[in-house]
């Protein structure tokens, strides 16, 4: 596993700062995120309050089809689908009941489902895309950084996207200009925000 | 006779006569637990005595040490109870400080997070005021501590050992008025205790409360009780015959200066008031016994021998 490239925590207390590098690296190592991410800087005041920790994840796996996880058949208009990694299964199941309707899409055992489409309708299941790693990661992403935050910091403001995040907290109203200060730290790491 | 807090551990084989060798020495039981195969008595025994208890105890691959928090309940108060302060810091703390004796009751304040935010209810405040000894368990930046603990400490009237991340130093320097114990170095973090230098920062909060109490203990004894908790416990036991089918770990817990009993206080109140000590002497003329904030719990507060000229 790669190394997490950029990892510092600033804060105007030094003995603070020791803490919370510790927490942070536990807290991302228990939910398995350090292989996620690249880059992390947090910058914690306790005098203004303020808990900003911006950062760079790494390239992310893809979005995983239906063909990923199962084998397709299609006989006499129906189609049969072999599952071989369960784990992707229940997203699959809601996406056909949504399109097919329950009646029409059978289980008869725990890896295979059966699929009856109307006449005439068009039915692509294999390119069918199911989960979104990166829909799942930033949620991970913005838990662990709220359990590494000090707590009671319940205004916040979150953001994800071109692998890049960032989350800001405070018990306070956070300032207008709170964008620039993220472009400041996003700048420490040699990112542009 | 003056009595001492131990802890004994031996098989369960023939430990009854243990039981009853401490209580025909003139000491109490306070817990009595019973693990798989091994028994663990936490008592008040006589000074002089804790040799012969040691000997008889041998054969039965019984040992006695020295506990100095048994007969004390202590509060450890965490300003919430999330996953920033569970289940390491609170429950390490409180579960390391029960390994002395004491019985611990852990206190998260709903609104207890936060520095400009942090609060203190009526309810938690008289709560931890029925407490031996408060610990408070606060975080790792000092302006935040320094902001926030008076918040925390007000109204609470019982011995304060404050626990924070800042060095044991930065903490003394920062609370105005001076609370009875400080021990640095020890805030938040999010791993188990385990290694040997953590370990060591438990035992430093185990001394600073054992140093606390006993200057507690001394400043009792200028002014003794009307009679001990630890007596007043076997008199509650043997008198009120509810008390035995309660399935609490501690249907009575003993604290320095009184007894939380744990059975409905409308009902029993008068009960526990009316049952006598010696002759012509109730609890109600040696005990305040009041409601406790804890569920439907009854507290006992034995008065000193200066209100009640009375010493049994």
């Amino acid at each position: 596993m790669e190394p997490v490239e950029y990892f510092e925590v600033e804060c105007p207390e030094p003995v603070g700062r020791e803490y919370y590098r510790k927490i942070a690296d536990v807290v991302l190592l228990d939910h398995n995120l350090l292989r996620v991410i690249h880059k992390l800087h947090i910058f914690i005041d306790p005098n203004v309050p303020i808990f900003v920790a911006t950062g760079v994840t790494k390239k992310l796996p893809g979005v995983v089809r239906v063909r990923d996880f199962a084998d397709v058949s299609e006989r006499e208009g129906r189609v049969t689908i072999s599952i071989g990694d369960e784990a992707y299964l229940s997203f699959l199941l809601r996406i056909l009941w949504d399109r097919f309707g329950k009646e029409r899409v059978n289980q008869p055992d725990r890896f295979t489902v059966v699929l009856a489409p109307g006449e005439g309708e068009e039915v692509d299941i294999a390119d069918l895309p199911v989960f979104d790693p990166s829909e799942s990661i930033f949620k991970d992403l913005i838990y662990a950084l709220q359990v590494i935050q000090p707590e009671g910091f319940k205004v916040r403001r979150q953001f994800y996207g071109k692998n890049r995040f960032y989350l800001v907290a405070s018990e306070d109203t956070l300032p207008e200009n709170i964008e620039d200060l993220v472009r400041q730290k996003f700048s420490l790491m040699g990112v542009e925000a | 006779m003056t009595h001492v807090p131990v802890t004994y551990k031996g098989g369960i084989y023939r430990h009854d006569e243990i039981i009853d060798l401490i209580e025909d020495l003139g000491g109490y039981i306070i817990q009595k637990h019973v693990i798989a195969q091994e028994i663990v008595l936490q008592a008040l025994v006589p000074r002089e005595d804790i040799e012969l208890i040691r000997r008889i105890g041998k054969p039965l691959t019984g040992d006695i040490t020295p506990s100095p928090l048994v007969g004390t309940e202590i509060a450890v108060v965490s300003p919430s109870l999330e996953i920033h302060h569970l289940p390491h810091a609170s429950c390490d703390v409180a579960e390391y400080i029960r390994r002395f004796g004491a019985k611990t009751n852990m206190v998260g304040l709903a609104r207890g997070f936060g520095k400009r935010i942090a609060q203190l209810n009526d309810e938690e405040r008289d709560v931890i005021n029925e407490h031996d000894l408060a610990v408070y368990l606060l975080g790792d930046f000092e302006a935040c501590i320094e902001r926030k603990f008076p918040v925390l400490r007000r109204g609470i009237d019982v011995p304060i050992v404050l626990c924070g991340g800042p060095p044991t130093e930065a903490l003394r320097e920062i609370i105005d008025p001076p609370v009875d114990g400080y021990v640095g170095g020890i805030g938040r973090f999010m791993h188990r205790t385990k290694e040997s230098e953590e370990i060591e920062k438990l035992e430093e909060v185990v001394r600073e409360i054992t140093r606390v109490m006993d200057r507690h203990r001394e400043e009792l004894a200028r002014d003794p009780l009307s009679i001990s908790p630890a007596r007043l416990m076997d008199i509650i036991a043997e008198n009120v015959e509810e008390i035995h089918d309660v399935l609490s770990p501690t249907p009575i817990t003993v604290q320095m200066r009184g007894l939380r009993v744990k059975l409905p206080y409308d009902t029993f109140a008068p009960v526990i008031r009316k049952t006598a000590v010696d002759e012509g002497v109730t609890i109600g003329d040696l005990a305040a016994v009041s409601p406790s904030r804890m569920r439907d719990y009854i507290l006992v507060r034995i008065k000193p021998f200066s209100e009640t000229n009375l010493v049994l």
